[in-house]
């Protein structure tokens, strides 16, 4: 009796929940300790890296790309698709804009190059995404798979360019773009290091938001993905609902290109939102693509990640550590936080 | 040394680590279970092939120590998809990260390190056939092993009584249960088996192909694992001739090089996961209907 009562409140979710993200929160730390470090010296300097004010700008500069990168993966699982193209899809989406403000080129400037920027970025990562949904769709390649080569070639595509045809001749050090210049960048929201950006992505999760809830597309999404046989049943045409659901999907990614390279890095280099694309898709199946989750997840994320760094200055552990603990995090919620789905 | 010559041996020797992980892929799939976490499994056993190498001075110890780290990690991958029902493909990824976090954690240390690594023992006579001794009887023990690997797993998995369970788990796991035999266990042997020889391939890629460690060093590869398996229709031999064609690509970049050819490098480096797509493309359809109902359930469309 106790047990429905509370179970009606949720507090046995809550505290399935709890136990999940303690039990990452143990393995991770018995990590820490084989190498040496202090878990509880570790965990209060992450705090401190969080809360100090600096890096809480910190934190949603990250978060920006992110939460556009996780919407990419939330609007494809809808319908049912796997796509791991992130990585891709960000990246096209920062060489299209780069492409489109080299091509303009000091013909505009301020507002209107960014609206095209935004415009040819959404079209580059769509465009990519495409590639995937239209092998799925033809030849029957499963978009997990493709999508995951074509991030190697994303990131070829960029390289060569940045080495190549876009190099900047006056530049010094590793080969890059030249930087955008000051007046096609966001604006910065006012004394922070945050710019517009979070705005496009704050607005994007309010717009698939409501697009899965209140529209037709959404509706169509939902059964596709539910049960695509009958889905076709039923009228719809499942091939095109799953090809409109990557290209949104890579136009949210494409987007997310734009807000970094626009907002925070100002040009093309080796690394450009590199593992951003992995950890977007993270960020969407720890809140099991509900799109306002997705985007709260997407911050966690990034404030995780955000501490990555505080690990190399502080306890002497690579950045890279903090993998481990978003992926223990994602097995705990993936094991134990819902009721046991039917054993497949 | 020709180019065609030079092109076909790089095949052999950058596409044996992909060939591990590929046969050991085959047999996951056979029974039903896809792993992304190959890529995890080989970065995994990558880094222990090299570390204990470099702390015991035998590369064999190192490979043993890759395929059980390989294993571990296919090992969590089956726990979740198969004892807490979540989703084959994101379950791969995250495992995938755990992998990717893990060998940064522990590999720092092994970066700039070096080990007696395996070196290349040319097989007595064979080596000395025009052509196909150059091509397949100059390189290091692992390639010699996964010769002999190749015609066994297909031995095993077709016609032996182990390879009918395996088979059973993936395509009839009803008839299996019926018949009193446990289904996840075969499916949790399989996957770890697969994880096994990824673990074994990583090494191989670190402690005889590339005789260095460093962060990510697999490049994709256990995916391209994953897409070989997917147009070899999990047969053994096909598996090969995928896991050698991405190795060619791979060899053709330096050999047009020092040649002289000036082709982008980018280009080719493009063009071993180019390869690997067109390859699906063409075969892709035929394969896909091809695969076990267990299987084609994972690559229909998957909500969590």
């Amino acid at each position: 009796m106790t047990a429905l009562i509370l179970d009606k409140f949720g507090v046995k979710a809550v505290i399935r929940w709890a136990l999940a993200l303690g039990a990452a929160a143990v393995a991770f730390g018995l990590l820490v300790l084989t190498k040496g470090a202090n878990p509880f010296s570790v965990y209060s300097s992450m705090w401190t890296a969080i809360t100090s004010s600096a890096s809480f700008d910190g934190v949603f500069l990250k978060a920006t790309p992110l939460i556009l990168a996780a919407l990419a993966v939330a609007v494809p699982a809808k319908a049912g698709l796997v796509n791991v193209g992130g990585e891709g899809q960000l990246v096209v989406g920062g060489v299209f804009a780069m492409g489109a403000n080299l091509a303009v080129d000091g013909r505009m400037s301020g507002m209107a190059v960014l609206v095209v920027m935004c415009v040819a970025g959404a079209v580059g990562g769509a465009l990519w995404a495409a590639i995937a949904a239209l092998l799925r769709l033809a030849v029957g390649i499963n978009e997990a798979v493709s999508t995951l080569l074509l991030n190697y070639l994303a990131i070829n595509l960029m390289t060569f360019l940045i080495f190549d045809r876009w190099k900047d001749r006056n530049g010094s050090g590793q080969p890059a773009s030249r930087p955008i210049p000051v007046v096609d960048r966001f604006p910065l929201l006012g004394n922070s290091k945050v710019h517009a950006g979070l705005l496009v992505a704050v607005v994007a999760t309010g717009l698939v938001w409501w697009l899965l809830r209140s529209t037709r597309w959404g509706f169509q999404l939902r059964v596709v993905g539910g049960n695509p046989e009958a889905a076709r049943r039923a009228g719809i045409r499942v091939g095109g609902t799953l090809l409109s659901a990557m290209l949104v999907g890579g136009a949210l990614a494409g987007l997310g290109g734009v807000a970094q390279l626009a907002g925070a890095e100002f040009k093309l280099r080796q690394g450009f939102l590199l593992t951003y694309g992995y950890v977007g898709f993270l960020a969407s199946w720890l809140a099991r693509h509900k799109p306002i989750n997705v985007a709260v997840a997407a911050v966690v994320l990034a404030a995780i990640s955000i501490t990555g760094d505080s690990l190399q200055l502080d306890s002497s552990l690579p950045a890279a550590t903090v993998n481990v603990l978003m992926a223990l995090v994602l097995l705990a919620v993936f094991g134990w936080t819902r009721v046991k789905a039917a054993a497949a | 040394m020709t180019l065609p010559i030079e092109v076909l041996t790089g095949a052999v020797r950058g596409g044996t680590s992909i060939l591990y992980a590929s046969v050991g892929e085959s047999i996951a799939e056979t029974a039903g279970v896809v792993n992304l976490g190959t890529e995890g499994s080989m970065l995994a056993g990558a880094l222990a092939g090299y570390a204990i190498t470099a702390n015991t001075g035998n590369p064999w110890v190192g490979v043993l120590a890759g395929a059980v780290a390989g294993g571990a990690l296919a090992f969590v991958h089956a726990f979740f998809v198969l004892h807490r029902g979540a989703n084959q493909l994101a379950t791969g990824l995250v495992v995938l990260f755990l992998g990717l976090g893990l060998t940064s954690l522990f590999g720092a240390a092994f970066v700039s390190r070096q080990i007696h690594s395996f070196t290349a023992w040319d097989v007595p006579v064979l080596s000395k056939i025009p052509w196909v001794g150059e091509i397949l009887f100059q390189h290091d023990p692992l390639t010699y092993l996964s010769f002999v690997l190749v015609p066994v797993t297909w031995f095993v998995l077709q016609r032996t009584g182990i390879g009918l369970l395996v088979r059973g788990a993936g395509e009839r796991s009803e008839v299996l249960a019926t018949y009193g035999h446990d289904v996840r266990l075969v499916q949790y042997l399989a996957v770890v088996t697969g994880g096994l020889l990824a673990g074994i391939g990583g090494a191989q890629l670190s402690t005889a192909y590339a005789n260095s460690w460093f962060e990510n060093m697999t490049q994709g590869r256990g995916f391209v694992a994953v897409a070989v398996v997917i147009f070899a229709a999990r047969r053994p031999l096909a598996a090969m001739g995928g896991s050698y064609l991405f190795g060619a690509a791979l060899a053709l970049s330096p050999a047009l090089q020092a040649r002289g050819w000036a082709i982008n490098q980018f280009a080719l480096d493009s063009l071993p996961y180019l390869a690997v797509i067109v390859v699906l493309v063409l075969l892709g359809k035929k394969r896909a209907a091809e695969a076990p109902e267990g299987l084609q359930k994972v690559f229909e469309l998957s909500t969590s």
